[in-house]
Parts: structure tokens; C-alpha cells; sequence
């Protein structure tokens, strides 16, 4: 590899991408070659290790308490007024009825943003017979985002709630330990997102801080397939 | 700063796990706080520049894992290209060159780790030190300062390719520094 400095090698690149040198051409083609070169890839990571010692000897400062709280508030938003909890506006009603309103919901507001779209919507009921937990699901297309609502039951007590997708012949993935709140939203991870219809979502019980293996390793406490509304 | 804890914490942000992304902010927004004061220099721009950066490790925890840096590295770049960028919009007609940085772009599939002795990147310092004509000063500038190559040309006194030349004669030796 000839380096000179009038045509750099592409070590040069690396290092001059981290430093946030590049022309604006370079940085573009630069984001491109991390992604499917590796050996570039690996230049730009051996750069951006060495440079970031540069902070090393930076002291931390602690950041005011408000600062968290407005992190927060910005991440976890206030849930704004669900399907979910539209439809349990109408507690009592059948289950059948209440998903087939959610499906009218979720076409209204799918009117405004795809129009012309045919949105599927999926939902799950998420049961067992061993365990008094009940917990419903919508997926909502727009966002890839799953609605769960808590309708019965809870975590035991000191343990936890995690959710899981399983594919047909596949490790379940795990979706993140549930928050205590009886409703939440979880996004669908984007590998997961062209197969949503074939998920069977399943819930465990598991240790604070969620399974430490990856996989399932407390009983399955709920779980139902997505069907399609 | 125990590695595994960190990167244990970050996989679990990926999965969006709230209580680990509260367990992370407290280990280590300390750290990236004083990264964000550093290059802005202004409590309330690194306030702001911190809470984007943290925005910024929610939403893309999940890539983490396939970009081979180490944890830290990782948060630490993401608040350094985050104040980089709030310094260089503030300054007028600067182009905004670094975002999204590496540390948010995907590359690619089954990567493998490229695993860094702390001790090798550490010596940086060192290195850096050891470069003649002011190389150092003016590679930590860009680095912790977001100069650009026409702000230290300016600063240097000197033409613009003439910089660029210089800066990537020193960066030449700073890698023949670290390897040896």
C-alpha cells in the first residue's frame, strides 16, 4: 500500500473521516464502503478506537437531575390515546367486536398516511391455562410498533415479564422485559417485520433484568399467534 | 469502566429495555457529559448535545453490536460527532459533514470484532505528542475542536492543500508511532 499525502490510501481516509476531515464527497463515499467493504471498515474502527483517547483524560462532569427527566420524557413519551385504549373503552364487549373497531381505528388513521393503502392488521391474545395472565396485542403497521395491554395478572413477585417472537422453526427473539404499566409499546425489530403475520408472541417469567441467557428461562406464562383482523 | 457490564447494557437498550437504558445513563452519562462540555465549551449547548446523543444510543442500540467498536468508543463518538455537529452548525456556512457518523451506519453482516489492546490506544497520547510542527495540536483540534481543514489553515497560517498535506504527514507518523 503507497501512501503519500497528496493521494492518500485509504488508511488516510479512515483516519480522516473519524477526525470529520473528509470532503463532503469522501464522507459519503466513505459511509458507503463501511457497509460493504470490511477491510475499510476495520481502518475506520482502528482509527476511531485510537482517537477516542483523545478523551481519555476528559474528567466526567455530572449532568443536572433535569437533564435525565427531560431524556426520558423524550424517549418514553406520554402514551398518546392508543387503539389499544380506544378499544377498552368499550369494556365488556365481546373481544371480537372490540379487535374489529381496533381494525376501523387503525384503517382511519391508515386513510391519512398511506391513502390508497390496504393495511393487514395483526393482533394476538395472549393466554394460558396454568397462569392468570392476559395480555392483548396489536400490531400497528404504520410504526411497526406492538400495542400491549395488560388486561389480567402480573409479574411474580421479585421476578419480571419478558416478551418473546417466535418464527415457525426459529429461537425466540426476545422483544425487552415489560414495564409494569399495563400498556406499552414495543417496536418490532425491522428483521422480524416482513414475517409479523407467523409470529406467535409468548411471554416467560424471568429474573429482574430479563432472561441472562437470551433465550426463555422461566415458564411461559401467556402466549398467542398473530391472526390477522 | 467494566466492558462486559457496558456492552450488556447496551444489547439490552437494543431489545428496548428501559430499566437498562436508566442503568446506562447513570454509568455513564458522567463521562459523556464532560466529552459534550469539552468540545462545546457551553453548559446549555452540552445539555442539549448529551440528550440528542442519548436519543441517539435508544434508537440505535440495536446496530451496535455490528460496527466492532468497544463500548465506550462507541458513546463517546456518538457525543463527540453530536457536539461536533452543534459546533460546526453554529459556526456560519460550515458544512455538516458528520452525520450520521460510523458509529451509526450498519456494516454489514457477520463482522467480526476488532478487538484493541486499551494499552495500544492509550498510547495515543504519547504519539501525538511526539509529532513535530504542531502536527498534534492541530490533529486534536480537529478531533476534540471540530476544526476543519480550512479552520486550521486559517489558524496555522498556511494554504489550504499545504495544511491537508501536513495533517496527513502526521497522521502517517502518528501510525507508525502506535504500531511500534
Amino acid at each position: 500500500m503507497t501512501q503519500t499525502p497528496e493521494t492518500p490510501d485509504d488508511d488516510l481516509l479512515a483516519a480522516e473521516m473519524v477526525l470529520g476531515l473528509s470532503s463532503d464527497d469522501d464522507m459519503i463515499a466513505a459511509r458507503r464502503r463501511i457497509g460493504t467493504e470490511r477491510d475499510f471498515a476495520d481502518r475506520v474502527v482502528f482509527w476511531q478506537e485510537r482517537m477516542t483517547a483523545m478523551t481519555d483524560g476528559i474528567d466526567p462532569v455530572a449532568p443536572p437531575a433535569r437533564i435525565k427527566k427531560k431524556l426520558m420524557a423524550q424517549v418514553f413519551p406520554k402514551q398518546r390515546v392508543t387503539i389499544l385504549q380506544r378499544l377498552w373503552l368499550w369494556q365488556g364487549v365481546a373481544m371480537a367486536s372490540l379487535l374489529f373497531a381496533g381494525y376501523l381505528g387503525v384503517q382511519l388513521l391508515e386513510v391519512k398516511t398511506q391513502p390508497g393503502g390496504q393495511p393487514t392488521v395483526l393482533a394476538a391474545q395472549l393466554v394460558s391455562e396454568s397462569s392468570p395472565l392476559q395480555v392483548l396485542a396489536v400490531v400497528e403497521p404504520v410504526k411497526h410498533e406492538i400495542a400491549l395491554r395488560r388486561v389480567a395478572g402480573t409479574a411474580n413477585e421479585g421476578r419480571v415479564l419478558e416478551l418473546w417472537a417466535i418464527l415457525p422453526d426459529q429461537a425466540p427473539v426476545s422483544l425487552g422485559v415489560l414495564p409494569d404499566s399495563e400498556t406499552t409499546r414495543i417496536l418490532v425489530p425491522s428483521e422480524l417485520r416482513s414475517q409479523a403475520a407467523q409470529i406467535t408472541l409468548a411471554i416467560s417469567d424471568e429474573p429482574v433484568g430479563g432472561s441472562p441467557t437470551g433465550a426463555p428461562t422461566g415458564a411461559v406464562l401467556a402466549a398467542g399467534a398473530m391472526s390477522e383482523l | 469502566m467494566d466492558r462486559q457490564e457496558i456492552e450488556n447494557l447496551i444489547a439490552r437498550v437494543a431489545l428496548k429495555d428501559r430499566a437498562a437504558f436508566d442503568q446506562l445513563y447513570d454509568r455513564v452519562s458522567s463521562k459523556l457529559f464532560g466529552v459534550c462540555l469539552r468540545v462545546l465549551n457551553k453548559r446549555a449547548a452540552a445539555e442539549d448535545a448529551m440528550q440528542d446523543s442519548f436519543v441517539k444510543i435508544w434508537n440505535n442500540a440495536d446496530k451496535y453490536n455490528a460496527n466492532g467498536l468497544s463500548p465506550m468508543t462507541w458513546l463517546i463518538t456518538i457525543a463527540r460527532n453530536t457536539s461536533i455537529d452543534r459546533l460546526r452548525a453554529r459556526k456560519k456556512g460550515h458544512q455538516d459533514v458528520n452525520t450520521p457518523g460510523f458509529e451509526l451506519v450498519s456494516p454489514g453482516p457477520t463482522p467480526e470484532q476488532y478487538a484493541v489492546a486499551s494499552s495500544e490506544a492509550s498510547r495515543l497520547s504519547g504519539c501525538l505528542d511526539t509529532l513535530e510542527e504542531d502536527r498534534g495540536r492541530a490533529i486534536r483540534g480537529a478531533y476534540l475542536d471540530g476544526d476543519t481543514y480550512s479552520d486550521l489553515a486559517e489558524r496555522f497560517g498556511v494554504p489550504l492543500n499545504t495544511m491537508r498535506t501536513w495533517l496527513r504527514r502526521g497522521l502517517i507518523a502518528l501510525r507508525e508511532c502506535m504500531s511500534q
